[in-house]
């Protein structure tokens, strides 16, 4: 029967239950009526109903009219192509999703523009949406919130890299001017020797044509870090221009604690009035831009 | 009810502008076929077809969060339904729903009902003589989740794809005609609004009903031309819900009747339950029977008295 036929293909097809074990759980029959088509299927435990006729004919009965518009119905169907979609891929099988309503989309309003309806809405369409503005809020924020932190791991990955790369530079730097060091040291000794060997005669001082890295070797790295000039570093600055760059930006709270108590601290005077601090009357710490002006005013 | 007059009222008159209907035809009422009873008024063109579709939307007893929040999801996505409040678990048999529905005057049902407080069922009914299909929803995700972004006007009709498989099979026919009639909103509803800014996927994939809604964006100017190129910058963002239908069984009349289809494949939430038990049940006997193995073999098989056994007492 080629009934029977088609649905034991269905079955093969379809031979990966979505529940696992379900292969030896249905045992049910159901009641027959008269014109009903019970389906033997591969697997003879289960016997379901499949009644087409019964089927068709409620179609018929719920169907619309033939001849409706199709801008009653707005629907389209749209061919998945061969492969089927893999259930557990969640990934492809959204893609799928997506390409099916994006094909779908795209043909409606080929159609709809055709047909010179208006279908997109306008800017300055203000009405309720279905999420609330609320809502809409709370998704912008959460997104916000996503792509910062995508952000700053980023920044913290390359701030990793950059240090790790700088501190392979530097090693080699210092690998170089090691061995410059070393080499210089052995020419000098060179030139020593050779210098007992000629028993110190002046004609063999001259004769200095030992090799000093062409006098190159003076500059500063001898050109190793590329010509990269060092930041120039205050005179101030005792930690040698070696010291943290935080420690010289905080020059506000630096030079405020400077002028309290730097150099021997501020003589008297702190406890009497200004002209801002005289209509003060709350007194106390304002901030640090006013306290600090203030006070070295007063010096 | 005055309301309604000054719909059709309009309608006529648009109508009769328009006037590029379809040539006269049995005007179709939910009862049956209305034969049109004059000819005689030939310049007046036969009334379109109006879906009159209307959708009662109810839940049972004891549902839980999410589910509940779907429902109500669902309530704001069709305009043309209505909210009804709980049913008693014992009238999901039978007569007390038709009763309601018949009540509320609504042509389809969509009723959730909740069980045990883990599953819940879905039944889509046509109402007066239709066919009822009773599904399992799976894999609920609900607009309030914040990764689903998208956002519409409420109460725009929506376009409805479906996959081509709905057409391989007479069960998956019908289920795509109710589906239709009941997702797709009447086109001059009242709470409806004019563009179409979203689409609904329905996809067959694994015998179950995967469904997406999607919110259009593409670039545009105008409201009845999409920009040039505009069609391969459009995107789509899901808006949600989100959820998988399992059809269990289709039944000839509502909320009952005879059943011209069972879902071979399906098994219930409450089967799988058990069968997981029983092999987890298995486990404990099966260490006990083990225990008495392992006893019984070492009474039939002593050990030799080992000769070294002693060796290190005396020596403290």
């Amino acid at each position: 029967m080629s009934l029977g036929d088609d649905f034991v293909e269905d079955d093969e097809m379809n031979m990966s239950d979505e529940d696992g074990a379900a292969s030896d759980s249905e045992a049910e029959s159901l009641s027959d009526s008269d014109n009903e088509i019970t389906e033997k299927l591969t697997e003879p435990t289960k016997t379901a109903v499949y009644n087409r006729d019964g089927l068709l004919d409620k179609l018929q009965d719920i169907s619309w009219p033939e001849d409706v518009e199709w801008t009653h119905k707005l629907t389209v169907e749209i061919d998945q192509g061969q492969e089927a979609v893999d259930v557990n891929d969640d990934l492809a099988r959204e893609m799928a999703f997506y390409t099916q309503a994006l094909e779908g989309t795209r043909q409606v309003f080929g159609k709809l523009q055709e047909m010179g309806l208006p279908f997109l809405r306008p800017a300055d369409y203000y009405a309720e949406m279905v999420k609330s503005d609320t809502h809409m809020e709370k998704v912008k924020s959460k997104l916000l919130y996503e792509k910062k932190q995508m952000e700053e791991t980023e920044e913290r990955r390359k701030a990793r890299d950059n240090k790790k790369m700088a501190k392979e530079v530097q090693s080699q730097k210092m690998k170089e001017r090691a061995k410059q060091k070393k080499d210089e040291i052995e020419s000098v000794k060179k030139w020593r020797k050779q210098r007992q060997k000629s028993g110190f005669s002046e004609k063999g001082a001259g004769e200095l044509d030992l090799e000093f890295g062409n006098g190159k070797s003076f500059q500063r790295g001898g050109g190793g870090g590329g010509g990269k000039k060092r930041p120039g570093v205050s005179p101030g600055d005792r930690s040698g221009g070696k010291g943290k760059s935080a420690s010289r930006m905080n020059n506000k709270k630096r030079e405020f604690r400077d002028s309290k108590f730097g150099h021997g601290g501020r003589k008297g005077l702190s406890k009497q009035n200004t002209a801002e601090t005289t209509n003060d009357f709350k007194g106390g710490f304002r901030g640090s831009k006013a306290g600090g002006s203030n006070k070295r005013q007063k010096r | 009810m005055g309301k309604k007059r000054k719909h059709s009222e309009t309608e006529a008159a648009a109508l009769l502008k328009k006037d590029d209907s379809a040539p006269e035809r049995p005007k179709r009422t939910l009862l049956g076929w209305k034969e049109k009873a004059q000819d005689a008024e030939e310049p007046k063109p036969a009334p379109e077809f109006r879906n009159k579709e209307k959708v009662l939307v109810t839940c049972s007893r004891r549902i839980s969060y999410r589910y509940r929040h779907l429902m109500l999801n669902m309530v704001s996505l069709l305009p043309h339904c209505k909210k009804d409040s709980k049913v008693e678990a014992k009238s999901s048999k039978g007569a007390t729903l038709n009763e309601l529905v018949e009540l509320k005057g609504s042509s389809s049902c969509l009723f959730f009902e909740c069980r045990k407080h883990k599953d819940l069922y879905m039944w889509m009914v046509k109402s007066p003589s239709g066919p009822s299909v009773k599904f399992l929803v799976n894999a609920v995700h609900t607009m309030e989740e914040l990764k689903l972004t998208g956002n519409h006007l409420k109460g725009s009709r929506p376009l409805l794809t479906f996959s081509s498989n709905f057409d391989k099979d007479v069960h998956w026919k019908l289920l795509k005609e109710m589906l239709t009639q009941v997702f797709g909103i009447p086109k001059e509803h009242r709470k409806s609004k004019p563009y179409h800014d979203h689409v609904f996927a329905f996809s067959i994939v694994d015998d179950h009903i995967w469904f997406r809604n999607y919110q259009i964006s593409v670039p545009h100017n105008e409201a009845d031309r999409v920009a040039r190129g505009g069609l391969d910058k459009m995107t789509l963002v899901e808006v949600g819900p989100r959820f998988c239908l399992n059809p269990i069984k289709i039944f000839g009349g509502s909320f009952g009747g005879p059943t011209l289809y069972e879902n071979p494949f399906y098994v219930s939430p409450n089967q799988i339950r058990a069968l997981e038990k029983r092999s987890k049940a298995g486990k404990f006997a099966k260490k006990i029977k083990a225990k008495t193995r392992k006893k019984m073999h070492e009474l039939s098989n002593p050990l030799e008295p080992d000769e070294f056994a002693d060796m290190w007492k005396d020596d403290e």
